[in-house]
């Protein structure tokens, strides 16, 4: 399987903050959630992965090149969608795809427009006047309409409405069709991953902690409830982070079988959702 | 590259409306002072309109993220900097022309290299200082070197004169600091983060 982004080893430092010695890789083909709490590094590594930000360390490769020498044939191929309006706030939709479509070989006219009627966009209205919502309509319009390979997001569905969050994944499912897309986006809207997500990377404080296809997680996480007393320095060995309360514990582990083979039909077993897996980890984190 | 200078006309539209009576204003209240400001005047405008207009906006993520390299970027600025200065040079004669007030080549001249070396001091800075600063100095700078009694003035005043009278030499002079200028902003601007 071939992979779109790949950083290697990458390390980035700021006063109070780093990315540590990240490896991460993003297959072709594939939608990938990028997920965190807010502070985690998610804004960073996407913005290594746009060459926005250097690495102090470590290699990042896009469809196999370097940025050194390939910076523009890169940039042809990728859509990108920020949390914040980077467009020009007087200008107009219309004035916007006068700067932006030139910059691109591949730029269709005739999709853009189709974009614009299907989100609804007044052309000629300055964006400023749009809501937060509209305004990433916009620049979703402009990251499809060049047909870019991988399209990458930062918290896209962030101040939109569930309508039009659905509409949008709804959308990016049907941009996939062709099997030739990549898709990475951030978010810590979980939800949003369970409906269109093949693939969950998580970063925690800086670190990747895993990078796995929906299919493992479901496979390999669960959510255990039982009561205390089976809890030990030895059964606690299986979990990620135990959660206890008067009642009894409830606790994530990274391996099914692990479980069933400790604590057999004594505890009892649901499936961990994203945000069960996020908390957990946290508090793993926090405890460790 | 000439998508991105072109760019800078689309957001100057938005600021025409403020750029017709800023020559007009010039080419009244200015009179006695030297021509080669009022083309100067015209020339700055353009360009730091879109510095101004790139300020407020986060356009350094925008260009990086489409596909230019920030060579090019930079190059777009200087470029477009002598063709900005070629337009306004045009509609400042037009409208001197209009208004039947004397001016000569030399004046066009001054103006061209005054405009090289400021905006050779002034387009590195964009890059240094902290973003919502940029126009307040590139205005201010401006207006000392235009309000009557300022030492700038007095400055500027005698460099027109040295201009004048070294025409060629110090055009060749105010060309070489922009292009030093414009090497400054590469080294500059390569090392920035967004």
């Amino acid at each position: 399987m071939e992979n779109v982004v790949e950083l290697k080893g990458v390390t980035k430092n700021f006063k109070g903050f780093s990315v540590e010695n990240m490896n991460l890789e993003v297959k072709q083909g594939y939608i990938t959630g990028f997920i965190g709490e807010n502070g985690a590094g998610k804004s960073t590594t996407l913005k290594m992965i746009m060459n926005l930000l250097r690495p102090d360390a470590g290699e990042v490769n896009i469809f196999g090149m370097d940025y050194k020498q390939h910076e523009k044939e890169i940039k042809q191929r990728i859509g990108f969608v920020y949390d914040s309006n980077v467009f020009f706030e007087g200008l107009n939709v219309k004035d916007i795809k006068r700067i932006v479509a030139p910059a691109y070989k591949q730029w269709d006219d005739a999709l853009f427009y189709r974009y614009v009627e299907q989100f609804e966009l007044p052309l000629n209205k300055a964006i400023k006047t749009f809501s937060k919502g509209m305004q990433m309509k916009v620049s979703l319009a402009i990251a499809l309409s060049h047909h870019a390979e991988f399209i990458i997001m930062d918290e896209p569905t962030a101040g939109l409405d569930p309508i039009f969050r659905r509409e949008l994944l709804h959308l990016l499912q049907e941009i996939m069709e062709d099997g030739q897309r990549t898709i990475f986006f951030s978010t810590h809207i979980t939800t949003d991953l369970d409906r269109i997500a093949d693939y969950i990377a998580l970063i925690q404080k800086g670190n990747l902690l895993f990078n796995h296809s929906i299919h493992e997680i479901e496979e390999n996480y669960t959510l255990v409830k039982g009561s205390l007393d089976l809890l030990d320095r030895d059964t606690e060995q299986a979990f990620v982070h135990v959660h206890r309360t008067s009642t009894g514990f409830e606790a994530l582990a990274k391996n099914v079988q692990n479980v069933e083979h400790t604590f057999g039909n004594d505890v009892v077993m649901e499936r961990a959702s994203l945000e069960d897996i996020m908390y957990y980890f946290k508090g793993g984190m926090q405890h460790a | 590259m000439l998508n991105l200078i072109w760019r800078e006309y689309i957001l100057f539209k938005q600021s025409m409306l403020f750029f017709i009576p800023f020559i007009l204003f010039l080419t009244f209240f200015y009179d006695g002072f030297h021509t080669a400001v009022i083309f100067l005047g015209g020339s700055f405008a353009i360009s730091f309109n879109s510095y101004a207009y790139d300020e407020k906006a986060e356009t350094d993520i925008l260009l990086n993220s489409l596909p230019y390299t920030r060579k090019e970027i930079i190059a777009s600025r200087y470029l477009g900097g002598i063709v900005h200065m070629i337009v306004s040079i045009a509609f400042t004669s037009a409208l001197l022309f209009i208004f039947n007030k004397p001016y000569t080549v030399t004046d066009i001249a001054i103006s061209i290299a005054l405009f090289l070396v400021f905006a050779s001091l002034l387009f590195p800075l964009f890059h240094v200082i902290k973003k919502g600063y940029f126009l307040t100095v590139a205005v201010n700078s401006f207006l000392l070197i235009t309000i009557p009694g300022s030492k700038v003035r007095s400055f500027v005043a005698n460099l027109v004169t040295a201009v004048t009278e070294f025409t060629s030499g110090a055009m060749l002079a105010a060309m070489l600091i922009y292009a030093v200028s414009w090497g400054i902003s590469v080294i500059i601007y390569e090392r920035k983060e967004f």
